[in-house]
């Protein structure tokens, strides 16, 4: 099956963490398009599968992805403050 | 809505996501909450509050409680700073049963060329008390370490002689399968407060068959009522390993727990070591291992329902991540992982290695986890270029398939079990049944607190006391 997907909606990372979860089981091939990616898409023992339900479980996985980039890329800054804070030898790091 | 975000991740839980924030602490809400409040489309007032209030979002763009919470992120990673607390001695190969299982790689108790000398028991008691630890823990393995009580008395009477300037805290520990515990072997563990753990594998048939003797079970039952009559019940544990038969008796070895008076068990499943190897589909053994779990646990809960105190430890850890803000000694869900950070081996042939599963390896003739002879100074083996090259790949928060994952709080990073099954430290997560079997656990565990909260967390609540 193929699968094709706005890179403008979906970036180059949401679409790789996809494609990583699924290659246990499928083969997959990417090929772009200017701003549209193509998955081609085949199991990898060959044998039949629901292309409605895998096409259905990839854009779940797309928009659950490209949430999760935006929380990591709205929290990052925050995200080190704490980890500096929590583990940061120098104890009079403070945010003044 | 304005409002700042702050890390936190998501996943599906049946007809629920879960949120998990830095510390570990989950919300059990409905499906979308993780679009809507990324898109800032929450209407839900008490929603929006418990976000505030546990550092989902903040309505400023620094939390005002920001050292708070840096403080129960640190508490939660604070066995980094008890650094390697568990000492694992090998003392030899030897042993006095044939276990189908075996990931040791046990030999024939007749054997003369695999026990520990008492040099390199020396220069290990001198190493392990190079680690900064307060809390050291001497846990003697094998094969069957008390077929070597001349080796155990000197590590500790070396260790007590140290620790008269030293002043650590000292535990000791004999893992044994109780088959032969003499007067000598009682004698040092009265005289210097070890505790046993042992292994029990079931009720009798189950026991015997795993053990490849037909008196195990017998002698064990009697090791262990000895054990408890010089020592005292509470110095004596079991554990229990799963192998391919006991997946089909699952109520029978929680009750042969119950029956014998414990009252805690692991439910422990196979690792792929030694013999064990031999296990012919490690997929269908984990898929099965899953099974068994969730019906022993519920066997469990059953005899807790009726008033008995039975406690399963692999499930107590995990709520002690989830509902507790401390972290656990438990080595094989940490990140950074256990090994090297929390637990050195000094095995039988004069190295040091990585893990328990380290050193099972070398018996196969795979040195991967080989940290250097003992005979090296400390620093050269635990800051080893080695060690820093493990550093790369034993933190879950940074490995692929786990620095998305919403469970990442409560599993851990183990690159060892990567290595062994995968041949990639760094390990392949969509296909590795390390995860697989933890993520259908912790989930399982998970639901049992949000879908089942007053029938179980009082149950709980002791379990983590």
């Amino acid at each position: 099956m193929t699968l094709t997907i706005d890179r403008q909606i979906y970036s180059d990372v949401c679409v790789s963490k996809v494609v990583y979860w699924l290659s246990a089981q499928y083969a997959i091939e990417r090929s772009l398009n200017g701003n549209t990616e193509t998955l081609s898409i085949a199991r990898n023992d060959g044998k039949f599968f629901n292309e409605n339900q895998l096409k259905s479980q990839c854009l779940q996985m797309l928009n659950d992805y490209k949430l999760r980039q935006t929380i990591d890329d709205e929290t990052r800054d925050i995200r080190t403050i704490l980890y500096a804070k929590a583990f940061a030898d120098d104890e009079n790091l403070t945010l003044e | 809505m304005k409002y700042y975000l702050l890390p936190f991740k998501f996943t599906r839980l049946g007809d629920h996501e879960i949120l998990v924030n830095e510390v570990g602490d989950l919300l059990y809400v409905p499906i979308g909450t993780a679009e809507q409040i990324v898109n800032r489309t929450i209407e839900d007032q008490e929603l929006y509050k418990t976000l505030v209030a546990n550092f989902f979002i903040s309505e400023t763009r620094i939390p005002a409680l920001l050292d708070v919470y840096a403080e129960r992120l640190a508490e939660k990673k604070r066995f980094l700073d008890d650094y390697t607390a568990l000492h694992i001695f090998v003392l030899t190969l030897r042993c006095n049963q044939l276990c189908v299982y075996c990931q040791a790689s046990s030999q024939d108790e007749c054997v003369s060329h695999a026990t520990m000398s008492m040099e390199s028991m020396r220069l290990a008691v001198q190493h392990m008390f190079k680690s900064r630890s307060k809390y050291l823990t001497m846990e003697f393995q094998g094969g069957e370490p008390s077929l070597e009580p001349a080796l155990i008395r000197y590590g500790i009477e070396l260790a007590e002689q140290i620790n008269e300037t030293e002043k650590r805290h000292l535990t000791y520990v004999l893992c044994t399968n109780s088959i032969n515990l003499t007067d000598e072997v009682l004698g040092i563990c009265t005289q210097y407060n070890v505790l046993i753990s042992t292994s029990l594998d079931g009720p009798s048939f189950l026991h015997n068959t795993n053990r490849g003797k037909q008196d195990s079970y017998e002698r064990v039952v009697k090791g262990i009522a000895k054990a408890r009559e010089v020592l005292g019940a509470d110095r004596v544990s079991a554990l229990m390993t799963a192998s391919e038969l006991s997946l089909n008796y699952p109520t029978e070895i929680v009750d042969e727990y119950h029956k014998l008076g414990f009252t805690s068990i692991f439910l422990r499943a196979l690792n792929p070591y030694g013999k064990a190897t031999d296990n012919a589909d490690w997929e269908a053994y984990t898929d099965r291992f899953i099974e068994f779990y969730k019906q022993a646990f519920e066997h469990i809960i059953e005899l807790n329902k009726q008033g008995h105190v039975m406690i399963e430890e692999y499930a107590a850890i995990i709520l002690r991540k989830l509902l507790t803000p401390w972290c656990t000694g438990f080595v094989d869900l940490q990140s950074p992982a256990g090994i090297v950070n929390s637990v050195l081996i000094y095995n039988y042939d004069g190295y040091m290695y990585a893990s328990d599963e380290s050193r099972m390896l070398a018996e196969e003739h795979d040195y991967t986890f080989q940290i250097g002879k003992l005979s090296e100074p400390y620093e050269n083996l635990v800051y080893s270029h080695k060690v820093k090259e493990w550093a790369k790949v034993w933190n879950n928060e940074t490995i692929a398939g786990c620095s998305d994952c919403a469970l990442q709080a409560y599993c851990g990073a183990d690159p060892v079990r990567n290595h062994t099954t995968q041949n990639d430290l760094y390990g392949f997560r969509p296909t590795s049944l390390f995860c697989k079997k933890n993520k259908a656990i912790i989930e399982y565990i998970i639901s049992c607190v949000v879908d089942r909260n007053e029938e179980l967390m009082p149950i709980f609540r002791n379990w983590i006391r």
